[in-house]
């Protein structure tokens, strides 16, 4: 029996989830007894067209031709997953704001330069992703984890807990309760809280939990904090989604 | 006579403890004990295809953890019984029969016939500026008292320090009624909503609170790999009781947030005759949207009396 295919594509951002994939490696390679990666352009030379068993897109889509190339695999392939938080919520290509766009334009292009690009959104704009990889980057355990699952026949899984079960195995106090802010509560676990655990906040690049209680917690970070520092941790991964435009941006 | 430890001395009476057995010191720590009992995320057993052969976790040595409060001694008490019921938790017990309780406390210690014994193989008790008193309760603590830095003395200054450190006085007060406890909260439900609806809006459903309580026991299982991983649960979350129909006996926070309640104050009375509660006060003080179970208990309190009052009247 042939293995199953599966390719890896990119698109507009910083590479790092790939060489997260790569850094897994003697583990890769036992992983990848199971199933053939016949496209991978950071990786390989060998470039087999479709149709896959799966495709892991990593990167938003931000030009005309990545958008086609976007639907090309969805149609070539049975399943899509989006790796890492550039693909499930735009991540960093989501924080650029138009404005200051138009400036840099000029600056780096000069004046005569016709913008193709369009407003980073996540993967699920432009067709239907069947499971999303969270993180930035994504963590090796996660990968490992989800390789597993989806060579073993399940439906890859999400974990319906907080940040904050894991940021309490690490042994942090809570950034909360030393009134400086975090999004951990609202946030999929995944990460073993790493950022907290290193000094920064929780962003939120693991994308929200299930049923967060985002107002719950801008009740609190209004008396953290001011509208300003609020949006700038909300817009950081999760501005494109529902759950801001909806209850965080009238609010703020 | 009276089994004395200078305080200078802790730390090469645990360094002699070290010789022979891990010691842990839970003096700084954030999660309760039942952290080593019952790990916050565990792999129980692995089924290794090769030699088609389960094996289990080995515990290797046997192990002191030192520092203990007394409210998560009296919780490891109830937890120890807990996990007896219905049947013996095989992976609790594999470690909890491996352990050596040691309690320190900065309060008198009050003991039987006057007070219940209190949880804890040995309990170190403060008894002035330099010294701790070394109460042995069990012949486990008996085994881990015998050590040069442990020195009997006749005639020794024993100064009562005022019960200073509880962090939840009246709740503790409260728990000496656990009867009343769970009729109040059982009570609430309907007939005080207010309070429910009220926290449902201001908790995060983060889970902290389970987290953090040294008698919060519920895990989720999860079969992986050749592999069965257990990890706490916590009832605030939105899948905490869903099936596998996709059902959810708990749709809402607010129904997710008082089974907490519920279950601590309500089922547990039922199930072992008393609140699965010890005061300890972490819910509180790790709580990010600053939660206090003790006001909540007070003012459901305050209701239900309120509501007598007007019934009688």
């Amino acid at each position: 029996m042939s293995k199953p295919k599966i390719a890896i594509c990119d698109f507009t951002d910083c590479e790092g989830c790939q060489v997260q994939i790569i850094s897994l490696r003697e583990k890769l390679l036992d992983l990848e007894k199971h199933f053939d990666i016949v496209d991978w352009r950071l990786v390989q030379a060998k470039k087999e067209k479709g149709p896959y068993f799966a495709t892991l897109v990593e990167g938003t889509p931000i030009t005309p031709s990545e958008i086609e190339t976007l639907k090309y695999f969805r149609e070539q392939s049975k399943y899509i997953f989006g790796l890492g938080s550039c693909a499930s919520l735009a991540g960093i290509p989501g924080i650029i704001s138009k404005e200051n766009r138009e400036k840099w334009y000029k600056i780096i292009y000069g004046a005569g330069y016709k913008p193709q690009g369009i407003d980073a959104l996540p993967i699920q704009a432009f067709v239907k992703v069947d499971f999303l990889i969270h993180g930035c980057p994504v963590g090796q355990e996660q990968l490992v984890r989800f390789f597993e699952e989806l060579m073993a026949g399940q439906t890859p899984s999400y974990r319906n807990y907080s940040v904050c079960f894991e940021c309490k195995v690490e042994g942090n106090p809570c950034r909360l309760v030393e009134k400086k802010p975090c999004l951990g509560p609202i946030t999929q676990a995944g990460c073993k809280a790493v950022c907290v655990s290193g000094g920064s906040a929780c962003y939120g690049c693991f994308g929200l939990r299930t049923e967060p209680n985002i107002r719950a917690l801008l009740t609190i970070l209004n008396n953290i904090t001011d509208k300003k520092e609020i949006e700038r941790y909300f817009t950081m991964f999760l501005s494109r989604t529902e759950e801001y435009q909806k209850i965080v941006k009238p609010n703020l | 006579m009276v089994q004395v430890l200078e305080k200078k001395q802790i730390n090469d009476f645990l360094a002699e403890l070290g010789k022979k057995f891990e010691i842990i010191d839970a003096r700084n720590d954030i999660l309760p004990p039942k952290q080593y009992f019952f790990p916050p995320k565990e792999e129980i057993f692995t089924f290794d295809k090769k030699s088609a052969r389960v094996s289990i976790p080995k515990i290797k040595k046997d192990f002191i953890i030192f520092g203990l409060s007394l409210p998560d001694l009296e919780a490891m008490v109830q937890l120890d019984e807990i996990m007896r019921k219905p049947q013996e938790d095989f992976f609790y017990f594999q470690r909890r029969n491996r352990a050596y309780l040691i309690g320190l406390s900065e309060d008198p210690i009050c003991l039987p016939p006057v007070c219940a014994l209190p949880g804890g193989d040995m309990i170190l008790e403060k008894i002035n500026e330099g010294q701790y008193r070394v109460l042995t309760l069990t012949d486990k603590g008996k085994k881990i008292a015998k050590s040069r830095f442990l020195k009997s003395f006749k005639n020794i200054e024993i100064k009562k320090y005022p019960d200073g450190l509880v962090p939840m006085p009246t709740l503790k007060k409260m728990l000496l009624d656990p009867e009343y406890l769970s009729d109040i909260v059982a009570w609430s439900w309907k007939n005080d909503a207010k309070i429910w609806d009220d926290l449902k809006d201001i908790c995060l459903g983060c889970g902290i609170c389970t987290y953090v309580c040294p008698l919060c026991y519920c895990f989720s299982v999860e079969d992986r790999n050749a592999s069965r991983c257990r990890q706490w649960d916590a009832c605030t979350l939105p899948n905490f009781a869903k099936i596998s129909s996709g059902f959810n006996f708990h749709k809402t926070l607010k129904e997710r947030y008082y089974n907490w309640f519920f279950h601590k104050f309500v089922r547990a009375y039922k199930e072992y005759g008393k609140s699965q509660c010890v005061a300890c006060g972490r819910c509180k003080k790790y709580c990010p949207a600053g939660i206090d179970i003790e006001k909540v208990l007070i003012n459901i309190k305050e209701d239900y009396e309120k509501y007598l009052s007007v019934a009688k009247s």
